[in-house]
């Protein structure tokens, strides 16, 4: 972890980037990212994500503004700084002729690490990430799944306090991904963690805070919950168990009550729209009683559409919507 | 309650240095491109000495060996330029954007990283024409060392190998710098041609007191003769010296302002 407790990880101020005076990657950027913190950074294509990570890790240099990390301004010569900092890019490349044991020798070394010190950690990082039968293998010849576990290993490799990945599920298969949420759940609670990606289902699970950036733009910056009390939780889909006849009886009661908006079947499951004057939760017991008074099972219940993906996306429809008004108004944060 | 100890790993600030270095040398070694220079330079090479040893022995005429080995020389320095430039703009150039990132994400600052290449393709370059053209040389001597009318001079035949050597080294420090710089391999590779054929071409239109690449490399026929101007041999290296830390000075400064 960071030295002090307080001491911000990374901190941007203004950070903008512009590339030869044609595309404007990244506009005005301000960001604190505490220690301990889980950030997923969100956006659609072209957002600035990966820009805003480069900026940070000192590969690119910013027009206007800057990027601390560990209190000490980036840049492309902070090698010191980059010791503490785990990088995954999007599509990992490796050097030609490479075998996962060379590979993060020479990741090892590039830290400067003693031989003492990076050859048995190679080897504990090759057995951890599950790579030992094939240690002495071509990386070209590798998996999409195999080639991401190496690309983590070679983050970890220096034992980092930060760690950036940038879509580090991208191409995985269900297995590879699982896998990956696991680490990245167990490595958080150690370390600091920026992560990109597109897949708001991976940062609903793993991460506590969340960034939004919008065709250069910080839009939002806060916590995940932050992010998710922002929608209206009102929508639900229920799968009953029971007689077709008491379902329906059930469902009959349950649009007979007035804060009900919308109460649809369809075979055995329910989906129920809540008003918004009186508390969900009262709702929902009254539906259960109504469910139970009918002698009606309930298998599941869950809220309709994923709460980060909808909470991002009005967050994105919004700020495309305030037109002008964006010169104005300041970052949504908590 | 006892601290836990704390391990403090010393970090080797010259070891990404060593890391980029050592795994520079090995895949140039492995490219295809230096491959082909070497087995072109290799087939040339044997077919102008088995060539000189055949009109010898079966035709009992006899070539300068001075004038063959000026020759050859020449065809290698002109064949090697364009595989040289290659091999010196792609140093950098080449990982921009891709396994750059993986590298430079690390604790190696641009500095370094550039040092590390530089030296790379200098040392693979310089000493892949110096084996080579001592390997031509050696093999002549030897094979007409008991010829009364053999004029290759050893003294001389170092001499060459120096001066061409130094002008390789100046092509590769200028190349490693283009392609740190430029915005692509291929537009590094491209401008780098142009300008070191086009100012040979012009070049070689401006009168004698002026140096051509052509008639420096007509007189290498002398030098290997062991006529030769100490002092020049001495200012070319000086001056290849300069121009190649000039090209790193620039290179360093550049690169290290460069988005990667």
């Amino acid at each position: 972890m960071a030295d002090d407790a307080s001491e911000l990880v990374v901190e941007t101020q203004h950070l903008t980037k512009i590339y030869q005076n044609r595309q404007i990657a990244l506009n005005d950027v301000t960001l604190t990212i505490e220690p301990g913190s889980v950030l997923g950074l969100l956006g659609p294509n072209g957002a600035g994500k990966t820009t805003f990570l480069r900026l940070v890790l000192g590969l690119h240099r910013p027009t206007a503004g800057w990027a601390k990390v560990f209190g000490r301004v980036m840049s492309p010569n902070a090698a010191d700084v980059r010791r503490r900092v785990g990088y995954i890019p999007t599509n990992p490349q490796f050097p030609k002729g490479m075998t996962p044991i060379s590979y993060l020798d020479y990741i090892a070394r590039l830290f400067g690490l003693p031989a003492d010190v990076r050859k048995p950690k190679l080897a504990t990082l090759i057995r951890a990430v599950d790579l030992l039968p094939h240690s002495g293998d071509p990386i070209v010849h590798f998996t999409p799944g195999m080639t991401a576990r190496l690309a983590v290993a070679a983050s970890l490799i220096n034992e980092p306090d930060l760690l950036i990945w940038d879509e580090p599920t991208h191409g995985l298969d269900i297995e590879a991904r699982r896998s990956m949420l696991e680490l990245i759940k167990t490595l958080a609670a150690e370390k600091t963690l920026i992560l990109s990606s597109h897949n708001l289902t991976d940062v609903d699970e793993v991460c506590n805070h969340a960034a939004v950036l919008n065709k250069g733009q910080l839009i939002f910056s806060g916590t995940l919950q932050d992010l998710k009390g922002r929608i209206k939780k009102n929508h639900y889909e229920l799968d009953l168990d029971g007689e077709q006849k008491a379902i329906t009886k059930a469902v009959a009661a349950l649009r007979g009550l007035a804060d009900f908006k919308q109460v649809l079947l369809r075979q055995r499951r329910l989906e129920v729209k809540l008003g918004d004057d009186t508390p969900n939760s009262a709702l929902l017991a009254q539906l259960f009683q109504v469910l139970n008074d009918n002698k009606v099972s309930l298998i599941t219940v869950r809220s309709v559409g994923m709460q980060t993906e909808q909470a991002y996306l009005d967050l994105v429809e919004r700020e495309e919507n305030r037109g002008f008004a964006r010169l104005y108004k300041d970052v949504e944060a908590a | 309650m006892d601290q836990p100890a704390v391990v403090t790993v010393r970090f080797n600030k010259f070891l990404p240095y060593w890391a980029v270095l050592q795994t520079d040398l090995r895949q140039t070694l492995r490219s295809w491109v230096y491959r082909l220079w070497v087995f072109m330079t290799v087939v040339a090479a044997a077919g102008f000495l088995l060539y000189r040893v055949g009109v010898h022995k079966e035709a009992g005429i006899f070539h300068s060996a001075a004038g063959q080995c000026g020759d050859l020389f020449r065809i290698m320095v002109v064949g090697s330029l364009a595989v040289v430039v290659v091999l010196a703009v792609s140093a950098v150039g080449a990982e921009r954007g891709t396994v750059a990132d993986s590298v430079l994400s690390r604790g190696i600052s641009r500095h370094q990283y550039f040092l590390a290449k530089w030296h790379a393709r200098l040392a693979v370059v310089v000493a892949t024409f110096a084996a080579l053209a001592t390997a031509v040389l050696v093999a002549s001597y030897l094979l007409f060392k008991s010829d009364a009318e053999s004029d290759l001079s050893l003294g001389g035949g170092l001499a060459a190998v120096v001066a061409v050597s130094a002008v390789l080294a100046a092509i590769v420090s200028w190349g490693v710098t283009v392609g740190a710089l430029a915005n692509g391999t291929v537009l590094g590779i491209t401008v780098f041609w142009l300008v070191l054929y086009g100012a040979g071409f012009l070049l070689s239109l401006l009168p004698e007191p002026y140096p051509s690449p052509d008639r420096e490399l007509a007189r290498l026929k002398f030098v290997l003769m062991g006529h030769y101007n100490g002092g020049l041999l001495t200012n070319l290296v000086l001056g290849s010296v300069v121009l190649s830390g000039l090209a790193a000075a620039v290179g360093v400064l550049g690169f290290g302002k460069r988005d990667v």
